[in-house]
Order: structure tokens, then sequence, then C-alpha cells
């Protein structure tokens, strides 16, 4: 009798335990799904949703579902998931092209062979050639650009006619002098974010011919050249107060916003936002530098998950995606330029001011520390630090000194 | 003298431990042991496996998913050891615990005191001062960090408008982390201030009567009564309170992200940043079990202190 109880205790544990078992789907017959993870939480997630829809429409055999999560989410899930071969059948792993390196590592990449000319197939040599470099390894393709875009100078044209200013600045010299011209009554002549965005310093220091690092991956940071840039950057905000001080990449566009700087050097992805503020702006190439035009590019990879059941569907979405007709689309709803290099004739994208504005910059376009060991780490625990510590009022030198010693020993430089 | 009499209570006691349950090779299964395994199984598989997992991760260079992982053996702990990064995160996070955990308590006893009595303008002001505290995290952080913006915020317009210059409370590296601790005793006051609260509801009236009697004053009642009385509840309070600022992670992220220069960058925000951004699975796990051992000696030492173990 006194057994009883005891087996009807492991009875229910056990019912409660297998309670949580069902058995599986069976597979059904229907279109194939795709599943995808993406970052775009901000104003251009509208143009990837009605990309989607388009696919969607127009293959009834495969059927791709968008999720979109946080970036900080995607970094926190993806890795793990695409490693032990579960997670989405594509997804933007990141914001920072370089990350590809670190999905290589744990080989959870499937490489991309339906390459070629043909409308169904992903025209590497049509897409753009900074980010298939940086997407390729070994010879091989592991993504294809989910969205490509410029940095460009916004500019209050309500700002510049206060200050007497006619037009947006065209070189380095006028670009510095107008931002001291437009720092009055509490307002800021330039918008500088330094962190929690694609960054913007390098730019200052290419439009002088300085770097942060060589092609062999070593600093080049605390070069002559690259400290004297830095220094009159640095002077223009600790002295001249042209920028605020640390301020992230929303802050730096909530400024601009509000009417308290008249420029800012951003993305396509900002023009949306300034609109629905109300703000009258101008978007111009940023100023030529001493080696001419130069800005800088940014990408965002869209890959395919080396444990997918369904390689060929989920390349041929990639194909359709980088396909002519659907990056004319999305360029004219999201502003971006297309990620093709073909679409340059195209009337209703040469019409649209702000796409051509990006993409004509797109041929002298330069990606951020690309290829170089450890990027992510030596952007977030070297370079943003080292920009804060100089409009800070450290000395450029001996900041650049050190960051240059760290530099070396995260990217492996034995120079 | 020694009895080995058995009471008829006790054996029947006796009896029915005996009776309970039923041998399966040689172990003697109790019921209770069955309603308690979910619990346990949880408990195993979410916190005991992962816990020791981390500690097997931190002995090697570990790579998500790869097949080899390379053995460094205490090579983490020893990179942690001369890691300026891991030192200033550790003086970051010592510095966050004793001033939130030491103002909120002090403040939080203040309060309790001061509304302790049953009123209705104490009721009210209790529920806003425990308001914060049901506000998720992020929330408070981003709307303090919107609110404390030199250019834009709400505080740096009130210091415009009396001509004050604005205060660059996030974007100072001496100021972020006096201000992140500000943020994290407000939204958290309430919480230990009800806490606190219910201890002192809980001292008898007759001690404070007695003490009285025997011609103790107001600051005598508090260090010979109050303050003796509730220390269970003030033993508590600490040991949640220390716990919770050790891990701090969501209000520095959303607030600063460990910046400026990494002036609030916490243990937790390093190790998010080697875990999830640098992907060093091992030297965050390394960081992690740094951080578990030191809530554990703190845990162990208040524990200590208070005395939690005497009976009095």
């Amino acid at each position: 009798m006194r057994k009883i109880p005891v087996l009807v205790a492991g009875g229910l544990v056990a019912a409660i335990a297998l309670t949580g078992c069902s058995s599986a789907t069976p597979a059904s017959s229907g279109p194939v799904k795709l599943s995808m993870w993406t970052g775009f939480t901000g104003g251009d997630r509208p143009a990837y949703e009605a990309l989607i829809s388009d696919f969607n429409a127009s293959h009834k055999n495969i059927q791709v579902t968008m999720d979109v999560q946080p970036w900080d989410t995607i970094a926190q899930k993806l890795p793990a998931a695409w490693a032990t071969g579960q997670g989405p059948d594509l997804a933007t792993p990141n914001f920072d092209p370089n990350v590809i390196s670190k999905y290589l590592e744990t080989n959870s990449l499937l490489p991309l062979e339906a390459t070629g000319n043909g409308a169904t197939d992903i025209n590497v040599d049509k897409l753009a050639p900074s980010a298939i470099k940086a997407f390729t390894a070994k010879g091989k393709l592991y993504a294809v650009p989910a969205n490509i875009a410029t940095l460009q100078l916004y500019y209050s044209k309500k700002a510049f006619a206060a200050a007497g200013i006619a037009d947006a600045p065209k070189t380095v010299t006028e670009f510095q002098d107008d931002a001291k011209k437009l720092t009055a009554g509490g307002n800021y002549g330039l918008a500088l974010a330094d962190h929690e965005t694609i960054q913007m310093w390098p730019v200052l220091q290419w439009l002088d011919g300085a770097d942060i690092v060589d092609t062999k991956g070593c600093a080049v940071i605390d070069s002559a050249k690259s400290v004297s840039s830095l220094t009159t950057w640095a002077n223009l905000v600790t002295k001249d107060k042209v920028a605020p001080v640390g301020k992230t990449g929303a802050e730096a566009d909530s400024l601009f916003s509000a009417g308290k700087a008249a420029m800012e050097i951003n993305g396509p992805w900002a023009a949306a936002g300034f609109k629905s503020a109300g703000v009258d702006f101008g978007v111009a190439a940023i100023p030529a530098g001493v080696n001419g035009t130069v800005t800088l590019a940014s990408t965002v990879p869209l890959a395919i998950g080396k444990s997918t059941k369904h390689p060929k569907e989920a390349q041929e979405f990639l194909a359709w995606y980088t396909g002519k007709s659907a990056q004319t689309k999305f360029a004219l709803a999201s502003g971006f330029p297309p990620v093709r290099t073909d679409l340059g004739a195209d009337a209703q994208l040469s019409g649209n001011a702000i796409v051509s504005s990006f993409a004509a910059a797109l041929p002298t376009a330069r990606l951020y520390l690309p290829g170089v060991t450890g990027a992510t780490q030596v952007d977030s625990e070297i370079y943003v630090p080292f920009i804060g510590q100089i409009t800070r009022g450290e000395d450029v030198a001996k900041a650049a000194a050190e960051a240059a010693k760290k530099i070396d020993a995260i990217t492996g430089c034995r120079s | 003298m020694t009895s080995t009499e058995v009471t008829p209570a006790a054996r029947a006691s006796r009896s029915r431990g005996r009776g309970d349950g039923f041998r399966l090779l040689g172990i003697r299964l109790q019921p209770a042991w069955f309603f308690i395994a979910p619990s346990v199984l949880i408990i195993l598989v979410f916190i005991v496996y992962p816990i020791t997992q981390s500690l097997w991760y931190s002995l090697f260079n570990w790579q998500i998913g790869a097949t080899n992982q390379e053995w460094v053996g205490v090579g983490n702990y020893v990179k942690l050891f001369h890691d300026e990064l891991f030192w200033n995160a550790l003086r970051v996070t010592a510095t966050f615990a004793v001033v939130s955990v030491a103002s909120q308590l002090v403040v939080g006893y203040l309060l309790a005191t001061a509304l302790a009595k049953d009123t209705w303008i104490n009721r009210v002001t209790r529920s806003i001062f425990f308001f914060p505290t049901i506000v998720a995290l992020t929330t408070i952080g981003l709307v303090w960090r919107f609110l404390l913006d030199p250019d834009i915020g709400l505080v740096g317009g009130i210091l415009h408008t009396i001509g004050a210059e604005p205060i660059d409370f996030l974007q100072n590296t001496s100021l972020a982390l006096p201000s992140v601790i500000f943020v994290s005793v407000w939204k958290n006051l309430g919480f230990t201030m009800v806490l606190l609260l219910a201890g002192l509801k809980a001292v008898p009236a007759y001690l404070y009567e007695a003490a009285r009697i025997d011609g103790a004053n107001a600051r005598q009642l508090t260090w010979h009564v109050t303050i003796p009385t509730i220390r269970p509840t003030i033993l508590f309070t600490t040991l949640i309170l220390t716990i919770n600022s050790l891990q701090v992670f969501d209000l520095v992220y959303v607030m600063t992200g460990g910046g400026p220069l990494f002036s609030t960058d916490t243990l937790v925000t390093q190790l998010f940043r080697e875990g999830f951004q640098n992907f060093h699975i091992g030297y965050a796990s390394a960081i992690a079990w740094v951080l578990f051992a030191l809530i554990m000696i703190i845990a162990a030492f208040q524990l200590r202190l208070f005395r939690y173990n005497d009976v009095d």
C-alpha cells in the first residue's frame, strides 16, 4: 500500500515531463520556407520588408520570413546557432562586414556557388567590388551585400543662409572654415559622433592622406601625417568647439534634427529622419582632400548558414535580392545606393537626388578596417577610446603612439 | 544519565519513516524526491550545467562550434591579471557597488523611517518612490540618457534657462559613473525602502516602550533597538543589493555603453564585449568566474559580518 503514493508521484512526474514531447510534424509538400534574421530595425526597415513581400509574391515555391531583431540580439544568438547547425537559413550577422571572418573560423557559412551572369545567378561581377572583396575568403564568396552605403555631408540650408555661406564646402579648408563660422549661439558647426555609429573620424584622416592601419595590418595612426591631421581636427573640437564631445550616432542625428548642428557626416538612412523632423537640408559630397574625394563605405553582409536544408533556394533568393529589379526598387524606397554597379544609367535612380548623391561616392569610398585581424576589437577598445581621448584634450602624438602599440598587439603586426 | 527508552510518539514517527518510499537498486525512494525532481532538473540543466560548463570554457581559447578547442589552462586568468581594462572594470564595479549599496541603505532607511506611519500622504509618497522600481531598467536608462543630454535634454535646458552652462553628465569621464550610480539609486530606492519598512513594522512596540522607560533618547532607540532588531532585514537587503550591483549591466549598457573612455565599464559590460563582440568566449568565461568568486566571497563576508547564523 505504501508503494502506491511513490508510484503515483513517479507517474505524475513522468507524465509532466513527457507532455513536452510531441511527435514530429510530418513534412509538408508546400513551398520551401526560408527564415532570415536581420538587424534592420531602423527607418529603412519598410524597404527591406517590401523586398521580401515582392519576392514571396513572385516565388510561390519559396517563401522567406524575415525576423527583425536588434543587432545585439543577433550577435548573442547567431554564432552559437549557426555553429551548432541550427538557426535561420539566412542572416545578416552584423552591420560590421569584418564579422564574416569570425563566422568562417567556426565554419558556419555556406560558400555561394550559384554565381554567374544569368538572371537567376548571383552576378558577382556586377556587385560592389569592395563588399565582394570583404566577403571573399580563399577564393570563395560567403555573403552578398544586403546593402551598401556611403557617408556624405548633410548640411542645414537654414544655418548656411544665416551664416552667409552660399554653398556646401568643396575643400577640407573650406570645410573647417565653415564649421567655425557656423559655430555660434550655442549651435555647433558640425555634429561629429565618435561611438555607437559608423565611424566618421577615419574620413577626416583620409582627407589628409592619413590612415589607421596599413595594408599589412600595421598601425600608422601614429605617423606624422596622421598626428598632424588628428591634431587639427581635435583642436577644432576642443578649442574652437565646432563639434560636441562624446556623442553617439543617434545623439549627433538629434542635434542636426533639432537645428543645433549645421553639418553632419552621415549615411542615406538618416535622410528620412531629417525629413520628418522638418529640416531643410542638402546632401553634398564630402569635401575633397589631398588625394581627391574619399569617403567611408559601409556594407552589411547577407549570408547563408552552412547547415541550411535549402542551399539552392537560399542562393536563388540572394540572386533575386541582388538583381536589377529588386535593387532599383530598394534604392528608391530606402535612399541607399543599389548594391549593383550597373544601374548608374537608370533614369529613376539618377533622378533621385539622395540616391544619386550617395551612389556617386561609391567609386572612391573605402571600408573601415577591411580585412584587419580583430577589427571589431581595434574599433571598440582602441580607436573609439582614442578619439575620445584626443577630443578631451589629451596630447595627440602620445595617445596615437599608445594606440598604435595596442593595435599592433591585436593585429599581430611585427614590423 | 542516558536512557534507551523510546517514547510512543517517537516510535510512531520512526514507523512512518520506515514505511515511506520503497527500495530500488538498494536506494530508498521517497515520494518527495519525485515532486522536487522537476525543479532539481531545471536547476541542474539551466544553472548548474552552464556554470560548470563556463568554468570548462575558461580553460580554453574557446571558439563556438570549433571541433578542436585550444587548451590554455589558466592562461585566460593570467591574461586577465595583466589586462588593464579588467582592473579598470573591477575598480568601476567595486565603486558602483559600494556607493550605490551604501546610498540605497542609508537613504532607504531614512525614507522608511520618515514614511513609516500609515497616513494617506505617506502611502502616496511611498508609491511615488516605489514607482521607478516597476519600470524596466532599459526604459529608465534611455529616459535619463535623454534628460541628461547637455544639448537637447531637459536638465541642460533648465540650466541654460537660468544662465548656467549645461553639464555633460554622461560625456564627462569624471561625471559619467556618478550619474549612472545616481540613476541606479533612484531606480532601486523604492525597493530598499519597502524592505526596510517591512522590517521596521515588525519591531515590537514593547521594546521601544521598555527602552523609553529606561530613559533612551531617539538616537539610542535607533542604535540599540531598531537597527539590532531589523538586522536580518538589513542583511537580506544588503546581500541582494550587493549582488545586483556587482552584476550591473543593463543600465550602464543603455546609458553609456561602458564609456566614455571606459569610465563606466563594469565587469559584465567587459564580459559582454569580450564574449559577444570580440567572440573571446574563453576569456569572457574567465571574467564570469572571477565575478562569481567575487560575489561568493563578499556574500560570505557579509553573512559573517552580520552573524546570520546566530540565534539572538
